[in-house]
């Protein structure tokens, strides 16, 4: 403020004096400030009597949840700090503020980074603190907050798995839209003989975290927790099976291996050069807003499966975590109480994103509150209400960021025929188990005993 | 030795006798230095070189947390005898083999060229080669970036390689950090070579040099002390190469997670959450760049003398 009118007032000597003086009054009012703010820090007592929280978090809509909690009630305040995205940088801040002894006191995390960021030792034991919610939330979102039955982290959304296709495309060529693996094959093919620059998806070889969400499928879990120890089987049966199918799909040149997202991804959408994309439900917003024009042409339905087995995968998902530093638990919690159980939450995610919570009760509001204007086909939320029951059990690793980084790297050769996907997996079945080791974790290698 | 100073000191407060108090001016006036380089520079120097001697172990399922114990020097071996270590040292050794004599060789051409009494504009020229320089790195990789990618860029059909495979993005790296560089070396020569003296000049043409000859035999030859310090800093920067590939890796699974050493103290510290081995890295390729720098200085008292 002061520094405003001194800036702004200028020219004249006595004015400049003055400013001068204001100035050195601003800059030492800045100075007994800090001081009084560096004291202030221990305490987490605001002035108007709120206990103060601090959140950091990357979720689309957060600041708006956050402004509609502030001022729902008077105890809390949450500060929010918004922070890069998981792995581009919001999972190092987190890991590194906790090393540091001045983590927030909640933090954001992905199911599929929770037990990573365990070992850490900066989390705090949600078990006996949310024991109540444990019926309320969708039972592939409970279990990945609770890797070793102990809970980590309250569930805030959970992302399901699905085929996102241009409708009109597949009903001018006159292509069936594929229910199972296989016919996914012959209408790949089927979309290539129509249009021969034309591909049904990509499979991006950069994405770990997409590679696992369909390995996750595949019904064999990477990791799982038998007793005291990891058991790893990431080239197990399901996986490989999974693997191979995609091998044949990439070096046949039936599907395009380019990532997904980027600009020249959105660029092959809007020349009707990809007629689909395997994704989540966050692919509902990053539809609309790459392709505003395209109203009416896309459609969403569950991922297609392997034989009969009525199963799908998930991919992303945010829960929220309380800080083992925090000096206000208690009312990170009633912050995280209401993100996660409130029916204002889905109403205010209808107006800004697609809304998919994880506690069942907020599901049916998010249903009833989201007006779907952009997608034909099938309603929305009863597709990925049918995938979200769908989803098998799944742990996730916790090394699962590395692992992820990994893929991306043993699968680059994968277009260039350096290697295929089957025998990248057993590189890195081998080198997860081996940095496992080495962190001193209690590993046991291969799947089911 | 102690007699030496003390009869020193002897003299020296005979003849000033204000001379402590002068100490005392001379100390806080390097005080500040002193402090920051303390807080900025040795302080995390020495918290890496500490940090590279423990490790993070955790036990069981992990959720524990961790304990640090002392490992000695198994950070080091670990990275010393890591292969994606040795790939990332293959991968810089390559970039800087194509790198340096290709983004040197332009420079010394420009700057020479700018020199050379024939070309007009000159200062228009100087600016138009400086300006990549003046785009942020990060926006300078995006629009490459772009300007590589299938489908919206038009280098992918154009050239004969595919500049994001396996076979052409080294040379796209390249590409990149010469034409964001060359333009502040040519800054550095073409300042150099205005340095120059006339005089110099004038008795080559008297000797009836001409421009190429002058050029070669003169010119060159007279800026080679710098030539040297810039490609000291070229060395070292090349060693440090982060951005570029950092900012391929969208566009590209081409670029590993440890493409670079730089980019592999990344992924150990930031996403394996191994500081210890990330830190024990960091010394290596700190040692690994000091020994190069001393290595070009060298070199370049070796050649001017």
């Amino acid at each position: 403020m002061v520094f405003g009118t001194s800036s702004d007032a200028g020219g004249g000597s006595s004015r400049t004096l003055r400013s001068r003086r204001s100035l050195l009054r601003a800059a030492s009012g800045l100075g007994v400030a800090a001081l009084a703010g560096g004291t202030l820090t221990g305490c987490s007592q605001s002035s108007s009597g709120a206990t103060r929280v601090r959140l950091w978090s990357w979720l689309t809509g957060m600041d708006q949840y956050v402004a509609a909690f502030n001022a729902s009630q008077r105890d809390v305040h949450v500060e929010l700090s918004v922070i890069a995205a998981g792995t581009s940088g919001g999972y190092a801040q987190q890991t590194n503020a906790i090393r540091a002894h001045n983590a927030p006191d909640i933090l954001h995390t992905e199911y599929q980074a929770l037990p990573q960021i365990v070992t850490t030792g900066g989390l705090r034991d949600l078990t006996d603190d949310v024991a109540d919610l444990a019926d309320g939330f969708l039972p592939a979102a409970w279990r990945s907050v609770r890797p070793d039955g102990r809970t980590w982290a309250v569930p805030m959304d959970f992302c399901p798995m699905a085929f996102f296709h241009r409708k009109d495309l597949f009903d001018k060529a006159g292509v069936q839209v594929p229910r199972t693996w296989e016919e996914f094959a012959e209408a790949a093919a089927a979309v290539r003989r129509t249009d021969p620059r034309a591909r049904i998806t990509t499979f991006p070889l950069n994405d770990g975290a997409f590679f696992a969400g369909m390995a996750w499928q595949a019904g064999d879990p990477w990791w799982r927790v038998a007793g005291d120890s990891w058991q790893v089987g990431i080239d197990t049966k399901g996986t490989m099976g999974m693997a191979g199918y995609w091998q044949d799909l990439v070096s046949s040149g039936k599907v395009a291996h380019t990532p997904t997202a980027d600009q020249s991804w959105i660029s092959s959408l809007h020349q009707g050069r990809l007629w689909g994309m395997l994704g989540a439900t966050w692919g509902v917003g990053v539809m609309k807003r790459s392709l505003p024009t395209a109203k009416g042409k896309w459609a969403v339905t569950t991922l297609p499966t392997w034989g009969d087995k009525a199963v799908n995968g998930a991919f992303g998902g945010s829960a929220f975590a309380v800080a083992a530093q925090s000096e206000v638990p208690e009312a990170a919690l009633t912050f995280l109480r209401w993100l996660s159980t409130d029916p204002a939450v889905p109403r205010i995610g209808a107006k800004v994103t697609f809304p998919s919570p994880a506690y069942l009760p907020s599901r049916k509001v998010a249903r009833e509150a989201y007006k779907n204007e952009f997608f034909a086909g099938e309603p929305l939320f009863d597709v990925f209400d049918r995938a979200a029951t769908r989803v098998p059990d799944w742990t996730w690793g916790p090394t699962s960021l590395s692992v992820f980084s990994s893929i991306a790297d043993v699968l680059a050769p994968v277009p260039t025929g350096g290697t295929t996907i089957p025998r990248a997996l057993h590189t890195l079945q081998s080198s997860t188990v081996a940095t496992m080791r080495e962190r001193g974790l209690a590993v046991r290698n291969g799947g089911r005993a | 030795m102690t007699i030496a100073v003390n009869s020193q000191q002897e003299a020296g407060e005979l003849r000033r006798p204000s001379r402590p108090r002068r100490r005392f001016t001379g100390a806080a006036l390097a005080a500040p230095f002193a402090v920051l380089l303390l807080c900025t520079v040795l302080v995390p120097i020495g918290y890496a070189l500490w940090l590279s001697l423990f490790t993070d172990r955790l036990s069981g399922l992990g959720f524990d947390g961790y304990r640090q114990v002392f490992t000695g020097l198994a950070n080091y071996t670990h990275v010393l005898t890591d292969p994606a270590a040795h790939t990332a040292l293959g991968n810089i050794a390559l970039y800087a083999l194509i790198h340096i004599p290709v983004m040197f060789g332009g420079a010394l051409l420009i700057a020479l060229l700018l020199n050379s009494a024939t070309v007009r504009l000159r200062q228009i020229w100087s600016l138009a080669v400086f300006l990549p320089y003046a785009v942020p790195g990060v926006i300078a990789g995006l629009i490459w970036g772009y300007l590589y990618s299938p489908n919206i860029g038009p280098l992918n059909e154009a050239l004969p390689f595919d500049p994001l495979g396996s076979g052409g993005v080294l040379s796209s790296i390249v590409n990149m950090a010469t034409w964001q560089w060359m333009g502040y070396n040519v800054i550095i020569f073409y300042t150099a070579l205005q340095a120059v003296p006339r005089e110099v000049l004038e008795a080559a043409r008297a000797d009836g040099a001409g421009a190429i000859r002058t050029a070669l035999s003169i010119k060159i030859p007279m800026i080679r002390p710098t030539v040297f310090v810039a490609l000291m800093f070229t060395t070292i920067g090349s060693l440090q190469l982060f951005t570029e590939p950092m900012v391929l890796r969208t566009f590209t699974g081409t670029v590993t997670s440890t493409w670079t050493p730089s980019l592999y103290i990344y992924e150990a510290a930031f996403t394996n959450n191994d500081y210890g081995r990330a830190a024990a890295a960091s010394v290596l390729l700190a040692l690994a760049s000091a020994l190069l720098s001393a290595l070009v200085m060298r070199l370049s008292a070796r050649r001017s003398r």
